[in-house]
């Protein structure tokens, strides 16, 4: 019967007879032979020409096959070569020797042609079986490398996108785990043009890659949005709309979003499937949680999106720390877990700033939880109302290119107050402007308090004095929200008028609003420190502004900058 | 009789096995159990004749001849047992059944290389 | 079994009962309870009574499980839920999705 594949095969025996015999069969059988006398030669030839298969005399002059079957291991490595060996022995401790030496199996004489075939056969499947194994794992180590090498590079990649942000800003100090984004945490900030501070901490479900993948488009709204001057409602209805689209349907971003004001000294916040975040006093003391008050991103349509966010108010030197679910999740050997008690106690525990996040370390390790490699911590400090922390912007385009003439006006009234907030478009339409790319954060800052105003005090009717407190600050917010979502009936109007001239030019801002207007007097009289919390941030326009004035009752604000072409 | 000897059921399996080398197979066997016996007979000592009686009782019972290879491995058990006296007796035995092997695969060689 | 189901033609109603961890690992059982319906089922009431752990794939589970469900259409209760599991479906805001109790 010839075998399915041929083998090369080595016999091993010092009997001519045997060894003859041995040949004839095992050729017969299809396969190639190599006859040897003695283990030494053996040897040799299993060097030369690595048959696949080895039938081993066990008593041999020279050396015999105990030796030469021990060598033969050694020499054939992982690759499995079938020993059998070929003895009449019938004590136990000689067929023991024969196993320690690496023996497969045994053959007895006289032969049968039958029972070798059989051996030989079944020898052959064990070395196919082990050489497939072997291939396996080769192959799995091949693609184990070359996924953590794709992981460092998509890591790379991934590290440019979201250090392109403000990460390393002064008063923020955060610690992720190396490779906490394939288990999909996600760590941005960014600052606004006004220089309000945008900050994402995320989480998407599952682990790997596919946690991964979602990150980039989400990092490319936030930083793009967040750049052009839109405000934390858009970019969540955008990263919102975008992860719905994308993402498979079992699939969502726990994120918590955050807007730093640090003109107004106020935070606010959008929560979605994230644990709670803590708002400390400057001495570490909890002064409240911002919890999670909306589905995660990615799993509502927009039409049913709830993009409404919180204010609070937040002073200078306090602090918001916020960390991702690895930290209470840990679990230790006795499958309980780490849990928000035990965080809290850390929290209120701490003394100094600059080692809490060694002490929650610390507190996971005495806890004996297991190490987890996808925790975040956060920890964001409000600063001084005049801090310039904003770099200047840096733009692709050239720096050359005249000013045009041009004006415009546009009014948004009734329900498209609720839905369209004009402050982006305006802007970017401004900065197509050379000479008024310098203060594009000021413009920002007054495009937006400008609108605001007119929209909140004007339309809304809203009374900026509910803004003295911190408990008076969310109700205003909450006001504001309840009556956004009622019917809104009024307008607002805004005008731009660009001038350019041989040294430079101006622009001439005019908002207008249909509301009941105030006493611009007065306001405008109230000592400074009052406006700041309270107001309506009419001194910061003027502060920003080179000319501001406000007319009809205060329903029309006219503000004009102006800037000069550099020599 | 000679034949007695011989296992013919191994022998046919043998003839078939071999096919055109049966009658190498046959000038080997009784060359080298020509050696083997001298080799029994000139034995410096019990380690090279236990490994000569284990070789030839291989052979032999490759070849069919049952009674020969069981007198080797008598002898090859005895000589792990000392003293060695009497084992003279046990090696003229294997003389004595090795020529009637002799007889009976000369006959067989004559056979084949005349047929 | 950790994942059992079981269908009340009177009702026109399907229990799926899960034990132990609910996480990824259930991902296959989960599925075959609700894919194998043969007729669409008017509602479906998840039983945690055995749930020791939910972790954020089993409420990708959930999402999969409604959207089958024809999404906001869906009728979907998740009952017999222990305090850390809904403490874990609060944080998320599932309440909102799905009638938890």
């Amino acid at each position: 019967m010839p075998a399915k594949e041929a083998l090369s095969v080595l016999i091993a025996e010092d009997g001519a007879v045997d060894r003859l015999l041995l040949a004839q069969i095992v050729r017969k059988q299809g396969h190639r032979v190599f006859t040897v006398e003695n283990g030494e030669q053996a040897v040799k030839l299993f060097v030369e020409q690595r048959p696949q298969l080895v039938l081993m005399d066990a008593l041999m002059p020279v050396m015999d096959g105990f030796e030469a079957a021990r060598q033969i291991k050694a020499l054939a490595g992982e690759t499995l070569v079938p020993i059998i060996f070929l003895t009449s022995l019938n004590e136990e401790e000689a067929l023991v020797r024969c196993l320690e030496a690496g023996g497969d199996d045994f053959m007895a004489k006289p032969y049968s042609a039958i029972i070798l075939g059989a051996r030989i056969r079944a020898m052959d499947r064990l070395r196919r079986l082990q050489a497939t194994v072997l291939e396996q794992r080769d192959q799995i180590t091949r693609h184990h490398n070359h996924l953590l090498n794709e992981q460092r590079v998509a890591k790379a990649v991934f590290d440019k996108v979201t250090h392109s942000g403000c990460l390393n800003a002064p008063n923020i100090r955060y610690l992720q785990s190396p490779y906490a984004l394939f288990n999909g945490d996600l760590l941005l900030a960014a600052f606004t043009p006004s220089g309000n501070m945008h900050v994402l901490l995320g989480d998407f479900t599952g682990h790997g890659l596919p946690a991964a993948v979602g990150a980039m488009p989400l990092a490319e709204v936030f930083y793009g949005m967040t750049a052009k001057g839109y405000g934390l409602v858009e970019i969540l209805r955008e990263m919102n709309a975008k992860l719905k689209r994308i993402l498979p349907v079992d699939m969502f971003c726990c994120a918590l979003l955050l807007n730093l004001s640090f003109q107004r000294q106020t935070v606010e916040v959008w929560s979605g499937g994230m644990p709670d975040g803590y708002r400390l006093s400057a001495e570490g003391e909890m002064l409240s949680c911002l919890s999670s008050c909306h589905l995660p991103l990615g799993i509502l349509c927009a039409e049913h999106f709830d993009d409404s966010t919180e204010t609070l108010p937040l002073q200078e030197g306090e602090r918001l720390f916020l960390l991702s679910d690895g930290v209470a999740d840990t679990c230790n050997e006795q499958d309980q877990l780490f849990g928000v008690d035990r965080l809290g106690e850390v929290l209120t525990g701490n003394r100094d700033v600059e080692r809490l996040f060694d002490e929650v370390h610390q507190a996971l390790a005495r806890f004996g939880g297991r190490p987890r490699d996808d925790i975040s911590l956060l920890d964001i400090r409000m600063l001084e109302p005049q801090c310039q922390l904003a770099p200047a912007v840096v733009y692709s385009d050239g720096l050359h290119g005249a000013p045009l003439e041009w004006s415009l006006r546009f009014e948004l009234r009734d329900q498209s107050l609720k839905s369209l907030n004009p402050v982006p478009y305006l802007l970017q339409l401004l900065q197509e402007i050379h000479g008024l790319r310098a203060v594009t954060g000021a413009l920002h800052s007054v495009l937006s308090e400008l609108y605001s105003n007119a929209l909140e005090h004007g339309v809304l009717g809203l009374d900026s004095r509910l803004k003295c407190d911190a408990q008076g600050f969310a109700q205003y917010y909450h006001e504001r929200n309840r009556r956004l979502s009622g019917k809104v009936e009024g307008c607002v109007s805004i005008a731009l008028r660009v001038e350019p001239h041989a040294a430079g030019g101006r622009l001439m801002i005019e908002v207008r609003d249909s509301g009941a207007g105030f006493d611009v007097e007065r306001v405008l009289s109230s000592p400074v420190k009052e406006q700041a919390f309270s107001g309506r941030g009419l001194n910061l326009v003027r502060r920003l502004s080179r000319d501001a004035r406000w007319l009809d009752g205060g329903r029309r604000a006219c503000v004009e900058f102006a800037w000069e072409v550099q020599a | 009789m000679s034949e007695h000897r011989i296992d013919q059921k191994v022998l046919s399996d043998l003839q078939e096995v071999m096919e055109d080398g049966y009658l190498q197979l046959l000038e080997t066997f009784l060359e080298d159990s020509e050696h083997r016996i001298n080799q029994l007979h000139g034995a410096k000592d019990a380690s090279e004749l236990g490994m000569t009686a284990h070789s030839f009782k291989g052979s032999s019972s490759n070849m069919g001849a049952a009674a020969l290879a069981e007198l080797c491995r008598q002898l090859e058990e005895r000589v792990r047992q000392q003293p060695l006296c009497g084992i003279e007796d046990l090696i003229h035995r294997i003389d004595l059944e090795y020529l009637e092997v002799q007889r009976f695969y000369q006959g067989e060689r004559e056979r084949v290389s005349a047929g | 079994m950790a994942v059992e189901s079981n269908f009340s033609r009177e009702k026109n109603e399907l229990t799926i009962k899960v034990r132990g961890r609910f996480d990824f690992g259930k991902h296959q059982e989960f599925r075959d309870a609700y894919e194998r319906q043969s007729t669409p089922t008017a509602s479906v009431v998840i039983d945690l009574q055995g749930a020791t752990y939910l972790d954020s794939s089993a409420l990708g589970m959930l999402l999969l499980l409604r959207d089958h469900q024809g999404g906001d259409q869906s009728r979907i209760s998740v009952i017999n839920t222990s305090t850390d599991v809904r403490k874990i479906l609060a944080i998320s805001n599932f309440n909102k999705l799905f009638e938890i109790s």
